[in-house]
């Protein structure tokens, strides 16, 4: 049987729902991060936010490489603001129970991401 | 404290935002707490189309003329985020004029939601999809490796339970020459080849009801009987051995290479089941296996051979000839036939 993945074991879509939508409201509250959705429309950042958050957590989402790269390419996003997006979503996962160790596994998984998304 | 202020402290408590508004240019004259919480006005913002400038106030007008009711959604950006609110309008008459009484609710979360279950759904639909695909690929794969009923019963319990099937039909066929053939050409073009040749063999197996079992290299099994039982499986056999030498010999016109094969029929027990752990194959084991193997080989090149009990069941349908007594090896000698091809020359 294949192994668990985090979003099965911390509750699948009800419960990574609330981790999503904290993250989101967290991240526009955010000054160094927030300006980059000033002109997003909420559906659209919404949508993006539940496909990423499910892709690092091993969830029903496969945003390829490709996918992600096109996603920021557009925004000049640098290295700070990926550190600062992984500060947020680091204190989101540990608020809503997330053990420390899974919180590094999915740090682990954005740190991989870090070259297709930093532009 | 009189009502009229415990009404109006109850109105600004509340968790809904609450407006009242002139009828006639849409100036403010009450805002609770919470709607100056969530909308923030500001001093030059002191009518509706100021305050929400994207906001139809012309319809407004017009529905509470007709209906004296207006419901909408507003939409108001405050900072980064949108803001959604369900808005009711009422016009309401009092004896200092005519005002409209707006009551909003925040229903930004539940489009946030919907956003997101929307979202969701689309993925999960997405791997459905996916899922479907692959599934349906390993079942052909499976299905291509083991009868379909077979395939069930290893689907439902994990495992195959061998079956004796008695009795069946077995074809055993094998090319003359095949070794040399695969040596002096050109490999690509022999695989090629004998992929066109077991598929036509595979279609008119399936014409006459025969399970293909397996083809190792050039030999070609496929046997009638098993997993359903049927009557005429000698016959059905027959048809077939019969059919793959007519394929064979059209074929050869045109063609430059050459296959001719060496078929055995024999009939009698098979047992049938799944075999090894790692890589599944379904194969049948059994006299009537190792016998159209040795009878094969008591073929010339585009001969059938066939055993006295085959001979037997095919009720003088089929055109036979005696090929003799033989001495087969893990047998009593048999007593071994040819069917010919009574429509030989006509193809």
């Amino acid at each position: 049987m294949a192994d668990q993945t985090l979003f099965e074991k911390y509750g699948g879509f009800s419960a990574v729902s609330r981790v999503v939508l904290d993250f989101y409201d967290r991240l526009l509250d955010s000054d160094e991060i927030g300006p980059f959705f000033d002109d997003t429309e909420m559906s659209k950042l919404v949508d993006h936010q539940t496909k990423f958050i499910a892709s690092l957590l091993g969830g029903p989402s496969s945003y390829s490489d490709d996918h992600l790269k096109q996603l920021h390419t557009h925004l000049d996003i640098k290295n700070e603001h990926l550190d600062e997006m992984k500060a947020v979503l680091a204190k989101t996962l540990l608020d809503h129970g997330f053990a420390e160790d899974d919180t590094e596994t999915v740090m682990g998984e954005l740190e991989a991401r870090r070259g297709i998304i930093v532009g | 404290m009189s009502i009229a202020a415990i009404n109006e402290q109850l109105l600004r408590a509340i968790g809904v935002g609450v407006a009242l508004l002139d009828a006639d240019d849409f100036s403010f004259r009450f805002q609770n707490d919470t709607f100056v919480d969530w909308f923030a006005p500001q001093p030059e913002q002191d009518t509706l189309p100021k305050l929400l400038p994207e906001f139809d106030a012309k319809e407004l007008r017009e529905q509470l003329l007709a209906k004296k009711r207006f419901t909408a959604e507003l939409n108001f950006r405050k900072k980064r985020r949108t803001m959604i609110f369900a808005a009711d309008f009422t016009l309401t008459t009092e004896a200092e004029g005519a005002f409209i009484v707006l009551v909003c609710q925040n229903i930004s979360r539940i489009r946030e939601m919907e956003s997101m279950i929307d979202s969701y759904s689309m993925m999960v639909e997405r791997n459905t999809r996916e899922i479907k695909r692959e599934k349906e690929q390993v079942e052909k794969l499976l299905l291509n490796m083991m009868p379909r009923s077979v395939y069930e019963e290893f689907k439902t319990f994990g495992v195959v339970t061998p079956k004796l099937y008695d009795p069946v039909s077995v074809l055993m066929l094998d090319f003359v020459g095949f070794t040399e053939m695969a040596a002096s050409a050109d490999p690509s073009v022999t695989v090629s080849e004998l992929n066109d040749i077991y598929s036509a063999f595979d279609r008119i197996g399936e014409q006459f009801g025969c399970e293909r079992i397996k083809t190792i290299g050039d030999a070609y099994i496929t046997v009638a009987g098993l997993p359903d039982p049927t009557p005429d499986h000698s016959r059905a056999v027959a048809n077939t051995a019969l059919r793959f030498i007519r394929y064979l010999d059209r074929r050869n016109q045109g063609h430059p290479n050459q296959w001719r094969c060496r078929i055995g029929i024999a009939s009698g027990s098979v047992v049938g089941s799944v075999v090894g752990i790692q890589k599944y194959v379904y194969d049948i084991f059994g006299p009537a296996v190792n016998l159209a193997s040795r009878l094969q080989e008591c073929s010339e090149a585009m001969e059938i051979t066939i055993n006295g009990p085959v001979k037997d069941a095919l009720n003088e349908q089929f055109l036979i000839e005696s090929g003799g007594t033989r001495k087969i090896r893990g047998f009593d000698d048999q007593d071994i036939y040819k069917i010919r091809d009574s429509r030989k020359g006509v193809l």
